[in-house]
């Protein structure tokens, strides 16, 4: 809260009228009278709208955003309220003219509420006595309260079944039960079926990131089995290209890059190998708690497996200062522990913790002993390249990988004698490192932890002889993937939010990074409880739920949309439409490559900067100081924290590059040599096949063969060799450059 | 009271409402803008920016009236050292040779960032004359900029936080010492927007000698969490400053305008089959800016067409400095066309590549000053004779300052001092001949209203319109803001004018 509103507000105590701000000696002559008047709106209307919407959260139960509404000197005290309800930046919040919208994740209050606030506020807001008794005692920061585990993300999974449908017509999966039953209590429909055409495109772009070829549409259109959609998903999911297509997604999430950043940004030449072990793991449909296991504590959990080896690089993918006096190393790695620790939480558990490092967390129930006592588990974990044996071959390859107890990568600082670790990791008042308290011991959240049981729960025990590492990761993995007594049962809702996000654009949850208070609340929050509680239930395979949604209605649905529904739900929480969505960089890229017929199609090992590789975006090499421009232009992320979903933004840059950049006129040459044919129709039938995967229409067709006819002229006035060519690819160009080739229905 | 000064500055509420509603980035929320009608809105709003879920660089009203709506950002790369140009220390010459120790017993041999080659205390080898109105000492190697301290105002006493660049570098752009935040220029777009239609809002020059880029190099200019249209545009710094502004070699305009013609036939026949989609016009609006830019851009940077007056003013006939110069009247033509913020770096890397004088302080300042004098001195005259200097913020600063004792070696530098450092602003809505804060009397640390990177970074915000407090991010459950957290960081009400 801003200094000035504080001021204001402390003066306001004495004194309810702005105007006699200026002189505090002064007693505005109305006073008394303003005052017995404003307790008349206080017990009549707003007492009780305080107490109902508000109290629980700010004073009542929780002291959330450290704004506590309990007694009239918190209230003051907090800067939320100014001379006059206009000027107050309480009321901002409740009429929803500033953020965060208040009551929070809840209906705005009715007008003639908010209306009766605005008086009591003007009139000096006075309280006849607290709003709950003692309710200035605030409790141990440490202490976890049954309303904290309670909150909706952090309970046990509701067991629950598919809801009753009264129209048994639409749905085709249980999860279209859920999305009907919400859809029925508004009294609207959904979507029906798509077309195949569009059907086909959709699941190859969702599953694999590639265009179908025109032929595969054709087989699919042309396909009587019945089961010919359950098919094509299933051959897409054995798909190889599955995995590059969703290691992207997790390399976001894992802010994975192959380079220190800062001062040298040395590249890391042997990391690239986390991302084979993504695409490896997805493919052969690794149960979902074993990926995560090993992406923390591979080296420990299966140490042969070169596999599990390369998992691990995970952890030390973060940025990190290459240029580190004395005075900073130790500082350094406390940093580095927050990368890891941070990253961790966020991408398997959505919780935000990086607060709780200074101070207890403000709005979730993660206090700073929980933070230190988190990050001790990755205490003596350090990057390190090791020589493994990759898939039988016998050669050793260099692998980069994070374990503890080999020799530590080089790094510039050596020379000075940069420890790279400390045996202990100590709790740090406000995050100080030269303010060391007692050593923190490993433990975990308290929260997703059943009350009953302490860390020795989760404790895994190394194999006899074993002392290489600690298996404090290895403990740490076993309590968040523990669905019935840690956070295993959170790690699910994440992943399947994960999953379902991908699938629409937008997650169950739309805040996927963060499921703690001040991210959103789920749209569908039984349907989430059931998908995670399926997903546990079968193995945590992410394949099945992949074909469970896209095998729903809710998912086959036409992007059809129509005034009355979105007037009653206009921002579609409610799935009654699918809505079209803009391709990604990597996806536009490699759709222009696969058209082209440029694309090379090795998968694996070392990737490049250069922005003439013809392999899948998925192959670029991420320097932190030398990001793929075309990938940043289409809203790559910096790649330096854990990006739980993309910005999507349309800016003219983008636009330059799709007309004038020479990699993208190299694929629009390479898709005009495969279609030219012996005369302008078959060339654009072909090309409208090859682009959008459908006919051109009569119209279409005629102003296609105008604008080539158009083009071939101009060149040939202009004496240009080859003008036909030249024509054509300005042709393929401008259809890869169309919004129907970048966005799909 | 300083608190209440800042309070009674007259917020337009009404622009803040309306901001409040579209600030939030670029998250397309389609339905949304469609149930608001403003999809017609902005389709009707031919030639203009458009809504910002649609565009995310749409100009925004800030939230009170200010009086600078540009700023060039001088970057002094590398650390200039305070007592050797703008922080006058006569003490130093009666202390000559002494050690620092004698001045401060604390003194920890590691302050700066080499460990064994700690001198005594070093005068400036540079003389210092009173100059302009005010009489401000101003070190011989700025001789024109000199001219100028009645525009400047100055600080004494701001103080770093890390000894280190890149860290330094990184808490002076994003207010963080750690990579992986936006940048000042990248919170003023997600702020203000950009006004310019066919130039990118926020532009970046860096050293073009081949003295490499500044320390966490473009970490520097990014928008991190925040969209990445909001990134500075970095120049290159050799052949085509910015990419594919040329179009294909085989086109010539009306090729190409023809082929975007037809792009634009097939996405209005996609448009008619998905009324729904608002991004699905916002790209359409993107072919034309795109379309506009690749003649704006160029003619934007085309500094030959300015008279042979103007190339001399800013040394352009002057090998030491022309390629400064160059990149100042860049600067010029750019703020004069609506680009919002401009940086421009002084030096590359490290060491004699920028002004990290370690070695030979002497040598190392002459040369960049040399380099940035008559250029920055140009670019203040030329801004203020076009009455654009009065909108137009001009900042000098660096990420830390130097110490005021000796490295020592054959010729001796100085150190790295993050407790101390000087920075000036002119310009829109600063006082001029006025300076806030002091130094220890050896200039070692700040002791007078030292003035934290948030204050500096809060002051620049402000005289922009925007209060520092309220321009925020959610990112991953946290509102984030340029300038720190709860009561951190605050706006220099003296040197405004």
């Amino acid at each position: 809260m801003k200094a000035a509103n504080k001021i204001a507000a402390i003066l306001l105590c004495v004194l309810p009228a702005a105007a006699f701000a200026d002189d505090p000696a002064k007693v505005a002559p109305d006073h008394a009278e303003r005052m017995k008047q404003g307790l008349k709106v206080f017990t009549e209307h707003v007492r009780p709208l305080l107490v109902e919407h508000c109290l629980d959260c700010h004073g009542g139960k929780q002291i959330k955003a450290d704004f506590n509404l309990a007694t009239r000197d918190a209230l003051m005290e907090s800067g939320m309220i100014d001379d006059d309800a206009e000027s107050s930046h309480m009321l901002s919040l409740i009429n929803h003219t500033e953020e965060p919208h208040m009551p929070a994740k809840a209906k705005k209050l009715p007008d003639d509420a908010i209306a009766h606030i605005a008086k009591w506020i003007d009139l000096g807001a006075p309280y006849d006595k607290p709003l709950r008794e003692n309710a200035a005692e605030k409790k141990s920061t440490d202490e976890i309260t049954a309303v904290e585990r309670d909150f909706w993300s952090l309970r046990p999974l509701a067991i629950t079944a598919p809801p009753r449908v009264k129209n048994g017509s639409w749905g085709r999966t249980p999860v279209d039960r859920f999305i009907q039953a919400q859809l029925e209590t508004h009294s609207i429909d959904a979507n029906p079926i798509a077309n195949r055409r569009t059907l086909i495109r959709r699941a190859y772009f969702d599953l694999i990131g590639l265009p179908p070829t025109p032929e595969k549409v054709d087989q699919f259109v042309a396909d009587k089995d019945p089961r010919a959609y359950e098919k094509l998903i299933d051959q897409l999911l054995k798909s190889e290209h599955y995995g590059e297509r969703w290691a992207r997604h997790w390399m976001d999430v894992a802010r994975f890059a192959e380079s220190f950043g800062y001062e040298q940004d040395y590249d890391r030449k042997h990391a690239y190998h986390y991302r084979d072990f993504l695409i490896k793991a997805l493919n052969r449909d690794m149960p979902y708690d074993q990926f995560v296991t090993w992406q923390i504590a591979g080296d420990e959990v299966a140490p042969d497996d070169s596999l599990a080896m390369m998992a691990t690089g995970f952890l030390g993918a973060g940025a990190f200062p290459t240029q580190l006096t004395e005075k900073e190393f130790e500082s350094s790695r406390y940093e580095e522990l927050d990368d890891m620790l941070r990253t961790t939480v966020q991408s398997f558990l959505g919780l935000t913790i990086g607060c709780a490092r200074c101070h207890s967390h403000k709005y979730d129930p993660i206090p700073s002993k929980d933070y230190y006592r988190l990050a001790s588990a990755f205490t003596t974990a350090i990057r390190a390249e090791v020589e493994l044996q990759i898939d039988g071959a016998e050669k050793k390859t260099k692998v980069q990988v994070t374990s503890e107890g080999f020799p530590h990568m080089k790094h510039h600082a050596d020379g000075r004698g940069f420890p790279h670790f400390y045996k202990q990791t100590f709790f740090l008042k406000r995050g100080d490192v030269n303010q060391k308290e007692e050593v923190a011991e490993p433990g975990y959240l308290q929260v997703l932890m059943r009350p009953d049981r302490d860390e020795s729960h989760w404790r895994v025990e190394p194999p006899k002889d074993w002392t290489r590492t600690s298996f404090r990761r290895a403990s740490l993995a076993n309590w968040l993937t523990d669905s019935e007594q840690g956070a295993g049962h959170l790690a699910a809702r994440v992943v399947v939010n994960r999953v379902w996000q991908h699938h629409f654009g937008r997650g169950i949850v739309a805040t996927p990074n963060d499921f703690g208070f001040q991210g959103a609340r789920p749209t569908h929050p039984k349907l989430l409880d059931w998908l995670a509680t399926d997903l546990i239930h079968s193995g945590w395979r992410l394949k099945r739920l992949h074909k469970l949604i896209m095998m729903s209605a809710v998912y086959m649905q036409t992007t059809t949309s129509d005034e009355t529904r979105s007037k009653v739900d206009p921002v579609n929480d409610l799935h009654w439409r699918r809505a079209p969505r803009r391709l990604e960089a990597e996806a536009i890229r490699d759709s222009m490559l696969a058209v082209s017929g440029l694309l090379d199609k090795k998968m694996y090992g070392p990737g490049t900067l250069s922005e003439s590789m013809r392999r899948r975006s998925v192959y670029f090499f991420i320097k932190r100081s030398k990001l793929i421009p075309t990938m940043m232009l289409f809203d790559w992320p910096e790649h330096l924290v854990s990006i739980g979903r993309r910005s999507n933004t349309t800016i003219a840059p983008q636009t330059l590059l799709m007309m004038n950049n020479a990699q993208t006129r190299q694929y629009a040459e390479g898709a005009a040599k495969r279609l030219a044919d012996t005369a302008p129709d078959k060339t654009v039938k072909k090309t409208y096949r090859l682009m959008f995967g459908r006919d051109p229409s009569e119209n279409e067709m005629t102003s296609a063969v105008e604008f080539l006819r158009q083009q071939t002229e101009s060149y040939g006035k202009s004496k240009k060799p080859n003008k036909e060519s030249l024509a054509l690819a300005d042709f393929c160009q401008a259809l890869m450059n169309s919004n129907e080739f970048v966005f799909v229905d | 009271m300083t608190k209440r000064q800042h309070q009674s500055v007259p917020i337009s509420r009404r622009a803040w409402i309306r901001r409040a509603g579209c600030g939030f980035g670029a998250i397309g929320a389609a339905g949304l803008l469609q149930s608001e009608g403003l999809l017609e809105q902005t389709l009707a709003a031919d030639g203009k920016l458009g809504n910002r879920a649609l565009n995310p660089l749409a100009a925004q009203p800030p939230h009170f009236d200010a009086k600078a709506t540009r700023v060039i950002w001088i970057y002094i790369n590398g650390g200039p050292s305070h007592v050797d140009t703008w922080d006058y220390k006569p003490a130093l010459e009666k202390l000559n040779g002494k050690s620092i120790k004698e001045f401060d017993p604390k003194f920890k041999d590691t302050t700066g960032f080499f460990k064994n080659q700690v001198g005594g205390l070093m005068k400036s080898p540079f003389k210092f004359t009173p100059r302009g109105e005010c009489g401000k000492m101003v070190s011989e190697i700025f001789p024109k900029m000199g001219e100028h301290v009645d525009k400047m105002a100055f600080i004494h006493s701001g103080f770093a936080e890390s000894n280190n660049h890149s860290p330094a570098l990184f808490m002076m752009n994003t207010g963080r010492p750690q990579m992986g935040y936006p940048c000042v220029g990248s919170w003023v777009m997600h702020g203000l927007g950009s006004e310019s239609q066919n130039l990118p809002g926020f532009v970046v020059m860096s050293d073009p000698k081949g003295r490499g880029l500044p320390k966490g190099h473009a970490a520097n200019w990014g928008a991190a969490f925040l969209p990445g249209a909001y990134q500075g545009t970095h120049l290159r710094p050799k052949g085509v400053a910015i990419d594919n502004l040329v179009r294909p070699g085989h086109m010539d305009d009306a090729d190409q305008r023809r082929q975007i013609d037809f792009v634009q036939q097939l996405n209005k026949q996609f448009q008619t089959k998905h009324p729904a989609e608002a991004e699905l016009a916002a790209r359409m609006e993107s072919f034309e800016l795109a379309y506009r830019m690749q003649t704006a851009a160029p003619e934007a940077l085309d500094i030959d067409s300015e008279p042979k007056h103007i190339h001399e003013l800013y040394g352009m006939n002057n090998d030491r400095c022309k390629h400064f110069s160059r990149q100042c009247l860049i600067a010029r033509r750019l703020v004069e066309r609506d680009v919002r913020f401009v940086q421009i770096y002084s030096g590359g890397m490290e060491n004699q590549r920028s002004w990290d004088g370690h070695q030979d302080i002497k040598g190392n300042h002459t040369q960049f000053a040399g380099e940035t004098d008559q250029p920055v001195a140009a670019l203040l005259a030329d801004l203020e004779q076009r009455g654009l200097l009065k909108e137009t913020l001009i900042v000098w600063c660096g990420e830390f300052g130097r110490l005021p004792i000796a490295q020592t070696g054959k010729k001796p530098g100085r150190d790295h001092n993050p407790h101390c450092f000087s920075a000036w602003m002119a310009g829109g809505g600063i006082k001029g001949g006025v300076t806030y804060g002091e130094s220890d009397d050896v200039g070692y640390k700040a002791e007078v209203d030292r003035v934290h990177i948030h204050d500096l970074h809060a002051t620049i915000l402000h005289s922009l319109g925007l209060n520092h407090t309220r321009l925020t991010y959610m990112y991953n459950g946290l509102r984030i803001r340029l300038t720190g957290v709860a009561d951190d960081g605050k706006v220099l009400t003296k040197i405004l004018a």
